[in-house]
């Protein structure tokens, strides 16, 4: 009935219901959620609308879906449902380069919109280090950030407009700079809970006339801590801002050839962006911060090769991990940065009585942390201790005046987690907000909201 | 007036006594005017008389500035300038670029979302808001966000209550990130008449160094000199280091130059001003007898839209002052006359052809008794049902503000 239904409607290359297809559809980059009634392949708006209205009709749970990527489940189809995969709309559909800005299909993968649009003198700023794979439209989902919006910000502040449709398969348009209730800036973030959007209007920035990378390295983690802290109580925020530990070094050098250091206690990455007459000054500032806090190694990329390859060991980190051990899973806190080191010391006291070893590759200079706990998934005791350490490390975030979530989502992994930095009132307040765009709660049901704030709760 | 003078004006000292009065209108089905520093009473409509005027000015206390971390805390009846002075302190600022930035409040200011013309630059001032405390109508004291410069716990709520003009919630505390501040700033005035425009328009947006601010300016008195700018002027605005703002002054006058801008002068000391001058022109008020409009859009119909609304307001013979932002796209006209007498004869023609050109111009400065007349907001958005849900849903006894906002909300 819903297949056929769907069928009728979208085509049948553009639904799958065979089971094998479906299989793939339950997973996302976090873990497995249930098997899916049906996925949908929209190749429109249009084709969206009639989709929703259909699943509606059925009492059909909604799960839009980018690539998958997203590391807290906010992808998978926790109530089974109808997953929309955005695989077919994944166009740039205008390029105003005037006004600086595009119109894009959700499923363009983020540094295809860079790509497309560098021949006209501009960039997309958001990149969060999956953005070869992952789309526009999951980074508006999750508010996508990455090592560049230190100084470029998140996602929504690169979104101007907004084609949505809700869960009853009403289509809407939003915009930042119309009267009116800024709905654009709620629903970036909002990880598919409120709507389903359909093309969005992005922001695109000038590409800059010059660029500096630089590498530094120390042999004390908590030195490299306070030259993130130097350089931006000097007043210069760099572009980006990336600290890797000792942990994570050798595996990384091992695998891409960066030539990072693999006897230093941690190296920060540090980009510039900006105008050549300027960078002279900012780099001698830099690099005294970094002497003052005693760097052991000092280096400027001297090419655009140079520069590449420095950043090909950081945003390949992950992948390199695998030298370590079979799995890992990694943690995403953010804490005020001058907290730092009290927050690298609670990850490393969360993961050694456990046995479990711990890497750190992260967006320093913003105080997000990304904790990469080593493990093997074949091993039922350790999963138990990552699962363990992973929640302590959440609570030290906490208790430093941080928080559970800087970039990945909330999702289904953390909803549960949400308590220990919202009360029960910010929570029904939050709810407020989704009974008017998703009252039945059958858009990306599961997500975001802990297990227990049901209706009831919620409607006081 | 007199009908003001009847409202008891309340002035809590602390947010619970902020939360216990709203929690008491709302089960009292009293309704509450929430004020700031009123810098922006002569924006949107005129509203009917509230049964309790509430005031954020006691809550003005400067909670934090975290200068090492980049972030401070601040209680909304904060005046914008008192922020701007206590984080110059320690070298940060925040762009919140709002008109009478002295007297405007930093909740007030966000509840206006006011779109500063620094934000193709900075942002906006909305991006710059990490948390906030909110009361809503039912007195409930709501958080949102935290004290980090990156968050994606939950839904960013901050983002539904600024721009709201106090109609789902009031402000009690914001939690802002700070910026380093620019180490020199530099104006650039030069003269631009109607021949000139559209190509040093052009050469502006195309600047390599990007000025924080461009305005030009036809009109508006001594806006944005100091000189009567009856011909048009042009203002770039600069901040930066001292070798940035060298290598913009010579770019921009070399650009002006081939648009036939014939001088450049260089304001160094006062270019603050100037930029402050500029804001403060947005709500320049006539007593009695002008309207200012507001069109936002895309930068390159800018200078389209202000010839459009300008000969509209020159063809019922009321006397027109012109600002726009390059950069941005604001538009701001205000049409006026000698008298309130000759203004009231002419203003409902003008105002009639200028909606039918310009659906979404909002009024954004007019006395009282002109507004009264006209329908301020304009247009209402494509998705003004879910804003009225979204009302119903926070606000279900329409408690806070009514009728401030578009479509009545």
């Amino acid at each position: 009935m819903l297949a056929q239904r769907l069928i009728d409607a979208l085509g049948a290359d553009a639904v799958k219901t065979a089971p094998e297809d479906l299989a793939v559809y339950a997973f996302d980059a976090y873990s497995e959620g249930k098997l899916p009634s049906a996925v949908v392949l929209p190749g429109s708006t249009r084709d969206v609308v009639a989709a929703v209205k259909i699943a509606r009709d059925c009492g059909e749970p909604i799960v839009p879906r980018g690539a998958g990527t997203g590391l807290c489940g906010g992808a998978i189809p926790a109530n089974g449902g109808v997953v929309f995969s955005f695989a077919r709309m994944n166009r740039v559909l205008e390029l105003d380069a005037r006004n600086r800005r595009a119109r894009v299909q959700p499923g363009l993968i983020n540094l295809d919109l860079s790509k497309s649009v560098a021949h006209a003198g501009l960039f997309y700023a958001p990149d969060p280090s999956s953005q070869k794979v992952s789309t526009i439209g999951g980074n508006i989902g999750t508010n996508a950030g990455g090592p560049h919006c230190l100084s470029y910000g998140t996602t929504v502040n690169h979104v101007l407009e907004l084609e949505i449709v809700d869960e009853n398969g009403d289509v809407f348009t939003t915009s930042v700079d119309e009267t009116g209730y800024d709905l654009t800036g709620v629903l970036v973030g909002s990880e598919g809970t409120l709507a389903i959007v359909c093309s969005a209007w992005v922001r695109l920035m000038r590409t800059p006339e010059s660029v500096r990378v630089w590498l530094a390295a120390f042999d004390d983690v908590n030195a490299a801590s306070a030259a993130v802290s130097g350089i931006i109580g000097a007043g210069i925020i760099p572009t980006a801002l990336e600290m890797m530990d000792r942990v994570m070094l050798p595996p990384i050098e091992a695998a891409f050839h960066a030539g990072y250091p693999t006897d230093a206690a941690a190296v920060l990455l540090i980009e510039n962006a900006g105008f050549e007459d300027e960078m002279n000054a900012h780099e001698s500032q830099i690099r005294d911060v970094m002497k003052e806090q005693g760097a052991t190694t000092w280096r400027a990329a001297r090419s655009q090769a140079e520069r590449d390859a420095l950043w090909a060991g950081r945003k390949g980190a992950l992948g390199a991990t695998g030298r370590i051990a079979p799995n890992y899973y990694i943690q995403d806190v953010v804490v005020p940065r001058t907290k730092l080191p009290q927050a690298l010391q609670a990850v490393e006291d969360a993961c050694r009585p456990q046995g479990i070893i711990a890497g750190n590759v992260f967006h320093a200079g913003d105080g997000n942390l990304h904790p990469l706990l080593m493990y093997d998934r074949g091993d039922r005791k350790q999963v138990a201790a990552v699962i363990e350490a992973g929640n302590q490390i959440l609570g030290a975030a906490v208790d430093l005046g941080g928080t559970i979530s800087g970039e990945h989502g909330i999702g289904y992994e953390k909803r549960d987690t949400l308590t220990r930095i919202f009360s029960t009132d910010d929570l029904a307040t939050m709810a407020r907000l989704r009974d008017v765009f998703d009252p039945k709660r059958s858009l990306n049901p599961e997500k975001i909201f802990p297990a227990g704030v049901g209706c009831a709760e919620v409607q006081r | 007036m007199i009908a003001e003078a009847a409202q008891e004006r309340l002035a809590p000292k602390t947010v619970a006594q902020l939360c216990e009065i709203l929690a008491r209108c709302d089960r009292e089905r009293r309704n509450v005017r929430v004020e700031g520093g009123k810098t922006l009473s002569g924006f949107g409509p005129v509203l009917a008389q509230a049964d309790f005027i509430v005031s954020t000015t006691n809550l003005h206390a400067i909670i934090t500035h975290e200068y090492h971390d980049l972030t401070c805390s601040v209680q909304s009846g904060v005046r914008v300038a008192q922020l701007a002075a206590a984080l110059a302190k320690h070298g940060q600022f925040v762009p919140i670029d709002v008109p009478l930035s002295k007297k405007a409040t930093v909740g007030g200011s966000l509840a206006s979302g006011w779109p500063g013309p620094r934000r193709h630059l900075y942002g906006r001032a909305r991006d710059f808001v990490i948390g906030s405390q909110v009361v809503l109508a039912d007195g409930t004291l709501a958080h949102a966000g935290g004290m980090v410069v990156k968050n994606v716990s939950g839904y960013d709520m901050s983002k539904l209550y600024i721009g709201s003009f106090g109609t789902l919630g009031v402000f009690a505390q914001l939690n802002f990130k700070t910026l380093p501040i620019p180490r020199r700033r530099r104006a650039l005035i030069a003269p631009l008449p109607e021949a000139t425009r559209s190509r040093a328009i052009m050469q502006i947006a195309a600047l390599p160094v990007i000025p924080a601010a461009a305005f030009c300016a036809e009109g508006f008195g001594k806006t944005v000199d100091g000189t009567d700018d009856i011909d048009g002027r042009v203002l770039l605005y600069f901040e930066g280091s001292e070798e940035l703002l060298d290598r913009a002054t010579l770019e921009a006058r070399s650009a002006l130059g081939r648009a036939g801008v014939p001088e450049t002068a260089i304001v160094d000391t006062g270019a603050s001003e100037s930029f402050d001058r500029s804001l403060n022109a947005c709500i320049a008020n006539k007593r009695g007898r002008s309207i200012t409009y507001r069109s936002l859009g895309l930068p390159g119909t800018a200078q389209e839209r202000a010839v459009l609304l300008r000969d509209v307001c020159n063809r019922h013979e009321l006397f027109t002052d012109v600002l726009f932002d390059v950069m941005n796209g604001d538009v701001f006209v205000r049409a006026s006359e000698r008298s309130a007498e000759r203004f009231a004869a002419k203003i409902a023609l003008c105002h009639a052809e200028l909606r039918a050109l310009e659906p979404r111009a909002v009024i954004v400065a007019s006395d009282a008794p002109i507004r009264a007349t006209f329908e301020a907001w304009g247009a209402t958005p494509p998705a003004i049902e879910k804003m009225r849900a979204l009302k119903a849903r926070f606000d279900p006894h329409g408690t806070l503000n009514p009728g401030r906002f578009i479509g009545g909300i």
